[in-house]
């Protein structure tokens, strides 16, 4: 049971969809699958409710039409016993119940020929004849006796009341001539009510043949008649006629096998009386016929739906060949992209997949422009960063230097000459960083220290720097070398040139939100509003390029911002003539 | 003859005589208890032929003189399929005795002897099934009769001046198939064999129909006007009215000679207007009566006194057609 189990567990687990194909199939399948499933099962017993439906609709008309055929025909034979009162029968049988012979030869001869041509003209009668009081009967084929007390029909009709002269039925009987018949009559009353025969109609049981063999219920339903007594006097097998009922529907309790609608075993059976007679038109339907054509339903169904899952199937193959090969060519083409950026995906189709190609040869075109700029401006980058340190070993900042520090040796000023020679080397150390692009501000705020004081040795009591960096900033990183060239600024076209010894350059950091900021002042000579918006302008690439003697250590730090973050970082420049300038530094915060 | 008749007369009022004793409808027939009267079905070849109206009738009156039950049933129309079938049915309810006129004596032959063998007595009226196990045969010798008729052409041919002649000459019949008129044929024909010079053009069938025969004769002379001579086996051709026959009226008129086999009141009216010649007549009363009263006698097994009950036949011509009109009874039936 366990290793079932697994083995049930490892098909399912292996029946996991991989691809998109697979994932196609199964959904369009089992969408198809179910409704078709439910619309087969209710179409079924839908089909079953209806066709059980009709075949009782049908059987009721056709037990119908026959009762109304039979209806006509005894309305037709009720027609043909009003002949009754024809002046040569009341004579016949008024000279009959007298004994006169000889009076009665005209009339005899009469009523033979009157009586012979109801016959010729109702051809399924076999006899047409009155019968006297006496037991005379004369009819088509003469005169003869009949014993009255053996005759029911007669017994029945002089039952009744000359008010109550309606038309009876007796039989199926044989007649003399030996035929199958049912009798058909009517009293015959005389001037005062007086009963003085009756004139009947023989009717040929074949008619009943002729009225219901025809009838068919489906292919092997028929319908048979049953007179009041339960014998069969009409089924499509003549071996059955004068048999009871109960062979064909088991013995039935009581009378309800008469009239109504119900199975009996394998049969289905609807009865209906006929008033007159008295007799039972029963309907017989074979179940398995209905069976039978239900089951050809089903095949049908079920080959339907076997045809339509191989249908669905081979669609959804065709379907998902059609919706994957583009997909799978993009994914070709897309592991092809992923070596060689050159390539470009075919766009054969203007739908969605198509629009996706177009997007990734779009993308794969913004790939390979934005990869050109990003070589463009590393490149860019690596030679504004070398212009940058090309910028800090100056030799003429290294010659000055050195000067300076000859000159302290000179002096004995062994002290500041470490000092200066430690500020140098960590100067140039930062300055390096081991070819790292990102230094923390600590080692910024270090560079730009080490950097004012080996300038502030140079230039003497000319200026004085403060550096007033907040210490939560200090781990933050930021671009190598930003600092450095806004002082170098500051002191050479600030302060330096002042007349007074009261320089002061101001560098501050602090933390805005998101954004680092980092500001340059000074106190120096400052600068006319125009050459402010000029040199900001520059800055932003949209000014004139004969700002570069002014603005190119500025520029620089700018483009290298920008470059590595983005435009809305970068320097923003403010000054007033005569009192100083600040360089307002952006960075986003990087940890 | 008359001797003969005399004597049967005789046998049929002792036979009554002696009925006429018998405890109501219920008889004692040899050792067998009967419950029920006596049946007696006479079987004639149609209904619609009226020529044994008398015969009906006299076995009806004699019937009822003789306290059994008679029957009168056959075809509308004649068809020895339904004679048959009639009989079949008579044997089936177990009649006491059956009177059959038989319009096909070979085919009737069969359900004949059945009927004996069921143990009926069976008889032939006016057309008899020799071949057959019938009891008896009551009814005209049609042999003689029609050799009467012949007899009687003889001497209106002879008078007429005719002897010599070739006479185109014409038999219309009731069928081929019927005993009694193929020997009313056949003795006609034999009588005038020798004497006169009859060339037979034709056999008209009129199945014993009135209607049918009519025609037929109309129609044979409108086309054959050169006829001389006709020999009707049966009165048919004059039971309708007579206005029916303008042709063969016609033709009477012309000198036209007819001979015919029925006595019975519409054809003396016929004879008498010019349509006939001579009348050769069965006796149909007879028929009907001397049936009867023989077929109680074998029912009761008393003796018959032969197997030809003969009912002997009558002449007329113009010299008394209106007589004997006379003594006969409209048939008032039409």
């Amino acid at each position: 049971m366990k290793k079932l189990m697994m083995a049930g567990r490892k098909f399912f687990r292996n029946l996991r969809l991989r691809s998109l194909r697979s994932k196609i199939i199964l959904s369009f399948t089992g969408l198809s699958l179910i409704p078709l499933l439910l619309l087969a099962f209710l179409s079924y017993y839908t089909y079953l409710e209806i066709l059980q439906q009709n075949v009782r609709t049908y059987t009721e008309a056709v037990i119908n039409r026959v009762e109304r055929n039979l209806q006509i025909y005894l309305s037709d034979l009720e027609r043909i016993l009003e002949f009754r009162n024809d002046y040569y029968i009341l004579q016949f049988l008024k000279l009959s119940l007298i004994d006169d012979v000889e009076g009665n030869q005209k009339y005899t001869y009469r009523l033979w020929e009157n009586l012979n041509n109801i016959k010729k003209y109702k051809t399924d009668l076999r006899e047409v004849a009155i019968t006297t009081l006496k037991g005379v009967k004369i009819g088509c084929y003469g005169v003869t006796n009949v014993d009255l007390s053996q005759n029911e029909l007669f017994q029945i009709l002089a039952n009744r009341t000359a008010q109550d002269n309606t038309m009876a039925l007796y039989g199926p009987h044989d007649d003399w001539l030996g035929g199958k018949v049912f009798s058909v009559g009517c009293a015959i009353y005389g001037d005062y009510d007086n009963f003085l025969g009756v004139m009947s109609v023989d009717v040929e049981l074949d008619l009943l043949a002729r009225i219901c063999s025809d009838i068919r219920l489906g292919k092997t339903g028929y319908v048979t008649l049953v007179d009041q007594n339960g014998q069969i006097i009409f089924h499509p097998d003549p071996e059955l006629i004068g048999k009871s009922v109960g062979l064909l529907l088991g013995n039935p309790v009581g009378e309800s096998w008469r009239s109504g609608y119900y199975t009996y075993g394998n049969r289905v059976i609807m009865g209906k009386t006929l008033p007159l007679a008295n007799w039972s038109i029963i309907g017989i339907s074979d179940r398995a016929e209905l069976i039978a054509e239900m089951t050809t339903v089903a095949r049908m169904s079920f080959a339907l739906i076997a045809a339509t899952i191989i249908a669905v199937v081979l669609g959804s193959l065709l379907l998902a060949s059609v919706l994957t090969k583009p997909l799978k060519e993009l994914q070709a083409s897309m592991w092809a992209a992923a070596e060689n950026l050159d390539t470009v995906v075919p766009v054969r189709t203007f739908d969605e997949i198509g629009q996706l190609g177009k997007a990734f040869n779009q993308m794969l075109i913004e790939i390979r422009r934005l990869m050109r700029q990003s070589v463009q401006e590393q490149k860019k980058l690596r030679q504004i960063e070398m212009r940058a340190l090309q910028e800090q070993i100056k030799p003429h900042f290294i010659y000055n230097t050195l000067e300076v520090i000859i000159g302290l040796l000179e002096t004995n000023q062994n002290e500041d000459v470490i000092k200066m020679v430690e500020a140098l080397g960590a100067f140039f150390r930062i300055s390096l960083s081991q070819g790292r692009e990102l230094i923390s501000i600590k080692e910024e705020v270090d560079h730009v220290h080490n950097y004012l004081y080996i300038q502030k040795l140079r230039h003497g009591e000319k200026y004085d720097y403060r550096i007033e960096v907040e210490d939560g900033i200090a781990n933050f990183k930021t671009l190598k070398i930003l600092l450095q060239p806004l002082v170098e600024n500051a002191i050479y076209h600030g302060v330096r040139s002042l007349e007074t010894n009261d320089g002061l350059i101001t560098v501050r950091g602090y933390r805005e939100e998101k954004t680092i900021c980092f500001e340059v002042e000074d106190n120096g000579q400052g600068m006319p509003a125009d050459l402010v918006d000029k040199i900001n302008r520059y800055l932003r690439g949209e000014g004139p390029e004969d700002q570069e003697k002014h603005g190119f250590g500025l520029r620089n730090v700018h483009e290298r911002i920008v470059l590595a973050f983005g435009q809305e970082y970068g320097l923003w420049l403010t000054s007033t003539l005569g009192q100083g300038t600040k360089v307002v530094l952006r960075l986003p915060l990087i940890k | 003859m008359n001797h003969f008749k005399f004597k049967k007369r005789l046998f049929l009022l002792l036979l009554a005589f002696v009925l006429s004793f018998s405890p109501g409808n219920v008889l004692r027939v040899g050792s067998t208890d009967r419950t029920r009267p006596i049946i007696i079905s006479i079987v004639p070849k149609s209904l619609d032929n009226p020529m044994l109206i008398e015969a009906k009738e006299a076995a009806e009156l004699t019937a009822e003189r003789l306290n059994v039950k008679l029957e009168w049933v056959g075809p509308f129309k004649v068809d020895v399929h339904t004679q048959i079938k009639i009989i079949e049915g008579l044997i089936r309810r177990k009649v006491d005795g059956i009177a059959v006129s038989c319009s096909d004596a070979e085919q009737l032959r069969p359900v004949i002897d059945k009927a004996v063998a069921a143990g009926i007595k069976v008889a032939t009226m006016e057309a008899d099934a020799p071949e057959s196990n019938r009891l008896f045969y009551c009814g005209t010798n049609n042999y003689a009769a029609g050799a009467k008729c012949g007899e009687v052409l003889v001497r209106i041919v002879t008078a007429k001046g005719w002897a010599d002649r070739e006479l185109n000459t014409v038999i219309l019949t009731g069928s081929t198939k019927a005993h009694d008129l193929n020997e009313r044929i056949r003795g006609f024909q034999e009588a005038a064999v020798g004497r006169l010079k009859l060339n037979y053009r034709t056999l008209l069938i009129c199945n014993e129909d009135t209607t049918t025969a009519a025609k037929e004769v109309e129609a044979y002379l409108k086309k054959h006007p050169e006829t001389d001579v006709l020999f009707f086996t049966g009165g048919w051709a004059f039971l309708g009215p007579p206005e029916t026959l303008p042709v063969y009226d016609q033709w009477c008129q012309n000198g036209g000679i007819t001979v015919a086999m029925d006595t019975s009141y519409p054809v003396l009216q016929a004879a008498l207007r010019g349509f006939a010649q001579a009348l050769v007549g069965p006796d149909y009363r007879k028929m009907g009566e001397f049936t009867v009263s023989y077929l109680v006698c074998a029912i009761k097994d008393l003796p018959i006194p032969s197997d030809f009950i003969d009912t002997g036949f009558e002449l007329a011509d113009e010299s008394n057609f209106s007589q004997l009109l006379q003594t006969k009874k409209p048939w008032d039936i039409k």
